[in-house]
């Protein structure tokens, strides 16, 4: 058994037909930005949009370097993926700014016939910019963890000519205040796609696809495209300084034939989630089987944030 | 084999005046190279840019190499010189008019 063999074994908990096992010490291996689609007329152009889309960083590998400790590396090796956002943020009821996001997918597809379950699972960190030092009334000046608005896992699926986005998103902080608890995607029930546009004419959108950037917030941390995990609070680790990363686990497992979610685990702790739908559109064209896992981070003011992947296993079964 | 990996670093944009690109980590590369399509202008613009690195992606110096001089539209390419170490960016400056810019780097090693 290779060393990678025993790590895939030891660290995650793979369903049987694993489709991608994705070790970013070797390179980004497929995983990419997320960038709008260039089709318009007549240079490639994107189509006209209320949110832009176009300002998301790159993903990128990264050796996790800091200004006084140097190098972090990640945990299987030296280089990790890293999402990143701009240091560009609008109060969290607004439609998002510019750059406040940083995405990664892969674009893969269902192979095997009678394929029940799909599961993502990943080893991860989260840090925020070490620019400059927030001083005041803070409890620890210099621990900039409120920076960071949200991150999360899931997927973009079309099958049987059905489409929806799965994920679970843990909502860090809202305008400053930590809330520090998971919420899973499902778009309410009583908006329409005009309402998911917050509101607004000219754009393409559909209730229930593309909630990072679509549908409306509350000043509580309610968000219409999101809903409060059960039971689901939990504060993760962040430790002491925005230098220090400790890498910590998640997975997500969902039911492709009864399109429900299954489970979701965050370090040690798992919630049943058997009985929650996904989140259902008519399918697109072109994209029936289609299966993207994707990550995403958000910040929550003007300040870069960072959200690092060392590895991730998607599986079927 | 080794990696390679093009990244975008800005598209679809009119700039003038200044700025710089996004902090980007390349250390696991031994080559770079900022490519710069000028995609449309807007009266008579010329790019200086300067390529900039640092130690920990907040604080940044030149890289010792002259500035690069960019006019016209079309396909420019700024090799990065050697040892860059991790945080590479370019620093830009655009006078006399607006560049609807493609901005990458790529990056092999």
């Amino acid at each position: 058994m290779s060393v990678d063999e025993i790590m895939l074994r030891s660290r995650f908990q793979p369903l049987e037909r694993i489709l991608s096992y994705d070790i970013f010490n070797t390179g980004l291996n497929g995983w990419m930005t997320l960038m709008p689609n260039f089709t318009e007329y007549p240079d490639f152009d994107v189509p006209k949009t209320l949110v832009n889309k176009d300002q998301w960083p790159p993903v990128m590998l990264s050796s996790a370097t800091f200004r006084y400790p140097g190098t972090h590396g990640a945990m299987s090796g030296t280089y990790s993926m890293k999402l990143s956002t701009r240091p560009k943020a609008n109060p969290y009821v607004e439609k998002p700014a510019e750059g406040c996001l940083g995405h990664a997918i892969k674009r893969m597809s269902f192979w095997r016939p009678g394929s029940k379950y799909l599961q993502i699972e990943c080893w991860f960190t989260y840090t925020a910019e070490q620019d400059v030092v927030d001083g005041g009334d803070r409890p620890q000046p210099g621990l900039h963890e409120n920076s960071i608005r949200d991150f999360g896992l899931g997927f973009d699926v079309q099958e049987g000519g059905k489409r929806y986005h799965v994920g679970m998103r843990y909502l860090n902080a809202v305008d400053g205040q930590m809330k520090q608890k998971w919420q899973y995607e499902f778009s309410n029930d009583e908006i329409t796609d005009k309402d998911w546009a917050f509101g607004l004419e000219g754009d393409w959108c559909k209730k229930g696809v593309d909630p990072w950037w679509f549908g409306r917030r509350y000043p509580n941390g309610d968000h219409d495209g999101f809903k409060d995990l059960p039971d689901g609070e939990q504060k993760l680790i962040y430790n002491e300084t925005d230098c220090k990363l400790n890498w910590q686990y998640m997975r997500l497992k969902i039911d492709t034939q009864l399109r429900e979610y299954v489970e979701f685990q965050c370090q040690d702790k798992t919630w049943d989630m058997r009985g929650i739908p996904a989140d259902c559109v008519d399918g697109y064209g072109r994209i029936d089987n289609l299966i993207n896992p994707l990550f995403w981070v958000g910040t929550d003011t003007d300040r870069r944030v960072f959200f690092y992947i060392d590895s991730v296993v998607v599986s079927q079964e | 084999m080794k990696n390679f990996n093009d990244s975008h670093l800005e598209v679809k944009k009119f700039f003038k005046g200044h700025f710089d690109t996004h902090p980007y980590e390349v250390g696991w590369a031994d080559e770079a190279i900022f490519f710069v399509m000028v995609q449309k202008i807007e009266g008579n613009p010329t790019m200086v840019a300067q390529v900039q690195i640092s130690q920990d992606g907040v604080h940044w110096c030149n890289d010792g190499s002259e500035p690069a001089v960019i006019r016209g539209l079309g396909q420019h390419a700024i090799k990065v010189q050697p040892n860059f170490g991790n945080y590479l960016r370019v620093a830009v400056d655009i006078e006399g008019g607006e560049m609807f810019l493609n901005l990458h780097i790529a990056c092999k090693g």
